[in-house]
């Protein structure tokens, strides 16, 4: 593939553009975001629509934890065949790596838990209990941590982030990047001084 | 969950989709074993076509289930899957054991690194779960002199017994080398117990109750198993990254899928039946 623009030049065309184009991304990144907005908007929903019996919201909550498993489903799945393609040794990042795989599949388990019993309620026109918003707020909790976990292999690590971006010049510098607010000529005159 | 059913599927629906994920687990698992020992021996091949046999047999009662010709093939192959467990523990017992150098005088630990005893019989119960779920699409109330919800409890509460015995047996191999590998003594083996409890006090509502809290707990124990297996993997060198080699010789990656799977039919017998 020609990467041409990547390093050094500029776009200046669709066609280049298009060449930039790269397919099998991994989609696992790509979908925790819709797994974590769905699952955390649909707790919130069923919280609000239970407190100020909104049944509106209610209806919202659980189509929204519903379409949250279905897309949970191919979340776990990427990650899986994340990991098999990553070449990653023994140490801290691995370390990180065997807990969040460990918790997904448990997280999934309570997920599909809140799944069923969000089901059963919405089957039978039940009123929501404390005990299932207690319920869908410690699968919420674990998400949560288990988002942790995969944020800290990703930008703490790297995992599976390839880095082939345009740099800035000033990476090349030995100097430090001009400061926001230039020194007064005092205050530099000052520096120079000391420094002889 | 309402009346007879979940989600516009009955009792037997549920029932015919959980034989055909069990059973899916069950042969993932002996497929490794299997592979992992070169199919030397040509019976080991035989899970496979009457596991196949049940999958295919449970779905189409799913999906016509008022066609005669479902019920019968789902009731055959529930007798050819008992048959084949049956048949495979034997093998695995002879293979596995009886054959062995020191036969009996190593019992623990043939138990423990020969082929897995009481693997095979879990096929057998998928079967036997499958010929209740032919009596259920038959519109039949009995089985063996025995209500259906009664017999399924029972199926439920014996295989998750072996389970649990398997589950000991390889988890004292690996040392309890994590606090976690106590957990398939903890709450599946309340809820064999109280499938007892149950079956002998029918109409006592608390029993149902405990019942029912601890086959949830089971089914969660059931993912836990399946998230720490995984990370098993990864605790060997290379990891999933040397993905067949670890998949062969780390823990079996299914096996605590089938804790969850008995607990769901433990669910669907409890709620729906």
């Amino acid at each position: 593939m020609n990467k041409q623009a990547e390093t050094g030049g500029t776009v200046m065309n669709f066609g280049q553009a298009v060449k930039l184009l790269k397919f099998g991304a991994p989609l696992h990144p790509i979908l925790v975001h819709f797994t974590i907005a769905l699952i955390s908007a649909s707790l919130l929903f069923d919280a609000v629509g239970f407190l100020f019996n909104v049944s509106s919201l209610l209806i919202v909550g659980w189509w929204t934890l519903a379409l949250a498993f279905a897309v949970t489903v191919f979340t776990v799945a990427t990650g899986v065949k994340s990991r098999l393609n990553l070449p990653i040794a023994e140490g801290e990042a691995r370390s990180f790596l065997r807990s969040h795989m460990a918790l997904g599949l448990i997280f999934f388990g309570m997920l599909l838990a809140i799944t069923i019993w969000r089901a059963a309620i919405w089957q039978a026109n039940d009123s929501l209990s404390w005990w299932y918003l207690l319920a869908a707020g410690a699968t919420a909790a674990t998400m949560s941590l288990q988002g942790y976990l995969g944020g800290e292999l990703v930008y703490r690590y790297g995992t599976e982030v390839e880095g082939d971006f345009r740099h800035l010049p000033e990476e090349n510098r030995k100097t430090n990047p001009p400061s926001l607010y230039p020194k007064s000529a005092a205050t530099e005159e000052g520096e120079k001084g000391g420094a002889g | 969950m309402n009346g007879n059913q979940f989600l516009a599927l009955g009792a037997f629906d549920w029932l015919g989709i959980l034989i055909a994920l069990l059973t899916l687990f069950v042969l993932a698992d002996a497929f490794a074993g299997h592979y992992r020992s070169g199919f030397e021996n040509k019976s080991q091949y035989a899970p496979f076509l009457s596991g196949g046999l049940l999958i295919i047999a449970s779905l189409s009662a799913v999906v016509f289930p008022s066609a005669a010709w479902t019920i019968s093939a789902l009731e055959i192959a529930g007798w050819i899957a008992v048959a084949s467990g049956l048949i495979g523990f034997g093998f695995h017992h002879f293979y596995g054991i009886v054959k062995k150098p020191a036969g009996y005088g190593w019992l623990l630990h043939y138990l423990m690194y020969g082929a897995p005893q009481l693997a095979p019989l879990a096929l057998s119960a998928t079967g036997a779960m499958a010929l209740v779920a032919a009596r259920g699409f038959a519109s039949e109330t009995e089985i063996f002199g025995l209500g259906l919800r009664v017999a399924l409890l029972i199926f439920v509460a014996v295989a998750l017994f072996g389970a649990i015995l398997q589950a000991a047996v390889l988890h004292y191999r690996g040392a309890f080398n994590n606090p976690a590998m106590y957990l398939p003594l903890t709450a599946p083996l309340i809820t064999v117990a109280t499938c007892f409890w149950v079956i002998l006090s029918p109409g006592v509502a608390s029993a149902t109750t405990v019942l029912t809290i601890f086959l949830w707990l089971t089914l969660l124990t059931g993912f836990v198993g399946l998230g720490m297996h995984l990370r098993g993997f990864d605790r060997q060198m290379g990891g999933l990254y040397v993905a067949v080699f670890n998949w062969l010789e780390g823990p079996p990656a299914f096996a605590p899928a089938l804790f969850a799977g008995f607990a769901a039919v433990g669910l669907v017998t409890v709620y729906l039946l």
